[in-house]
């Protein structure tokens, strides 16, 4: 029997909040799927297109920003300025044809632990029947 | 009409006035059709200018090495730089005074207008006349061009032979100038992104087909990166290299540096470089369609950047070039921003 796809995928969370609310989602005991790489950034508008460009590059399956909800940025405005960038970078790997769904964005607060785990569920759920991300990963 | 007399002779007026440091404009090559980019110190030097459809070029892109060589300089000339632009260039300085990479007491713009035209696509030429060779473009009474051939002339309409850019412009004047040579004429654009519309029509498969196909092809020579007057970076993440390595730089720090993109010409390093200049462009970039003339294998570089100019003027109400006191695209935000793709 073949085994599940599991999909890789590389989560960038906010100091402030996400990450938190990760926390959260642990030290609660919820459970959630393993396929995620937390990778904790000082804020969602620090997260440069490059990061997710270079993610994808190096084999991820999928990528996640996550930061503050709108008025909540720890630096007032960073989360507006990521979600203009994400905007953009989002539409730009879907006009290259790579699946929209492979790339999400999500507003967490440290309180919300268990939409985290959801967000990560769903991910998941939606990750699978794609299979392997093979379009954007280096080959060498 | 745009008479080239007048630009001539306010040429040969500042140089005489010693208001410019020198002009930057475009003369006769000795080779091909396509003039060559002219820098004129001498009054005298001025019947060298000229303007018709084939001049293509972004000349602004030489206000880059000009700041470059003038930080150099220990006792530099502050005189402004004279510079020959048509509209879209003109935007192109817009968006080098809103990122303060120059300031406006650092160029004097002889603005031209591209009246009803605009500049010549080679490629569209050369199938047009089938084989011939045209000696010489000019512009004709009425929107047409006036093709010298070894057979003698012809006409050609416009939008025949126009580049595909200029078929989408949305401002043939300058909007930025200390002269205008020629009138502010207003032709109306039905849809400024007509061109993108046959690779976003197509379902998301045969759109990956199609990009994988074009930017498999890239040999990562980085002449559209050369070309670009946006892409003044003095380090660039595209080549490693570059980054300012001495001969006293240890080999450990070379060694930590991050290596984002491999170089070899690969296609999946090839689409990081490509979505890293499509980003780095996102609100910056005026279609003057340079990347796409210099690119060596054709490919279709400026679908990338027109892509997210359609983004920008959709979600976001944005258009570079236009005014330089606002702030930029991503260096700005409204509180009502889409946000529907947000869990």
């Amino acid at each position: 029997m073949a085994e599940e796809f599991e999909p890789k995928i590389v989560a960038f969370l906010c100091k402030w909040c996400s990450s938190a609310g990760s926390d959260l989602a642990g030290v609660s005991r919820m459970e959630y799927p393993p396929n995620v790489i937390p990778i904790t950034v000082m804020c969602s508008g620090s997260v440069s297109p490059l990061y997710i460009f270079s993610a994808f590059n190096k084999g991820a399956d999928g990528v996640l920003v996550s930061g503050c909800h709108p008025g909540d940025c720890h630096y007032i405005k960073g989360n507006f300025y990521a979600r203009r960038r994400i905007a953009l970078v989002k539409k730009l790997l879907e006009y290259v044809g790579l699946e929209p769904e492979r790339f999400q964005m999500s507003w967490i607060s440290a309180a919300e632990g268990v939409k985290y785990t959801q967000v990560i569920k769903d991910f998941v759920q939606e990750l699978k029947p794609l299979g392997p991300q093979k379009k954007l990963r280096r080959t060498q | 009409m745009v008479n080239l007399e007048e630009l001539k002779k306010e040429a040969r007026q500042i140089l005489k006035e010693g208001k410019v440091k020198y002009i930057i404009g475009f003369q006769r090559s000795s080779n091909g059709l396509l003039p060559v980019p002219a820098f004129i110190k001498n009054p005298e030097d001025v019947e060298k200018l000229v303007w018709d459809p084939t001049c293509v070029y972004n000349l602004t892109l030489f206000l880059r090495d000009e700041k470059r060589k003038k930080a150099k300089e220990k006792e530099p000339d502050e005189r402004p730089v004279g510079i020959v632009v048509k509209g879209c260039d003109s935007r192109a300085i817009n968006v080098l005074l809103q990122e303060e990479f120059i300031k406006r007491e650092d160029v004097y713009v002889l603005g031209i207008s591209c009246e009803n035209t605009g500049v010549l696509d080679e490629k569209k030429l050369a199938k047009k006349l089938k084989g011939k060779k045209a000696k010489k473009v000019e512009f004709g009474a009425k929107d047409d061009f006036v093709v010298t051939t070894e057979d003698g002339k012809i006409k050609i309409a416009a939008q025949e032979v126009l580049a595909e850019r200029c078929l989408e412009c949305k401002a043939h004047f300058p909007v930025v100038y200390d002269v205008l040579i020629g009138e502010k004429t207003k032709r109306n654009v039905e849809n400024p992104f007509k061109s993108l519309e046959k690779i976003e029509s197509l379902p998301p498969k045969e759109r990956w087909k199609f990009w994988k196909e074009q930017i498999d092809k890239c040999i990562r020579c980085y002449a559209c990166r050369s070309v670009c007057p946006m892409c003044y970076c003095d380090e660039c993440v595209a080549d490693t290299i570059n980054f300012v390595v001495t001969p006293d730089t240890p080999a450990e720090e070379k060694a930590q540096k991050i290596k984002w993109l491999e170089k070899s010409p690969v296609s999946s390093e090839n689409f990081v470089y490509h979505f890293v200049r499509a980003i780095h462009l996102a609100g910056r970039c005026i279609d003057c369609g340079e990347c796409e003339r210099v690119c060596p294998l054709d490919i279709p570089v400026r679908f990338l950047n027109k892509k997210l100019e359609k983004e920008a003027k959709e979600l976001f109400d944005y258009e570079a070039g236009f005014d330089p006191d606002k702030p930029s695209l991503v260096s700005s935000f409204k509180d009502d921003d889409p946000e529907d793709f947000i869990r």
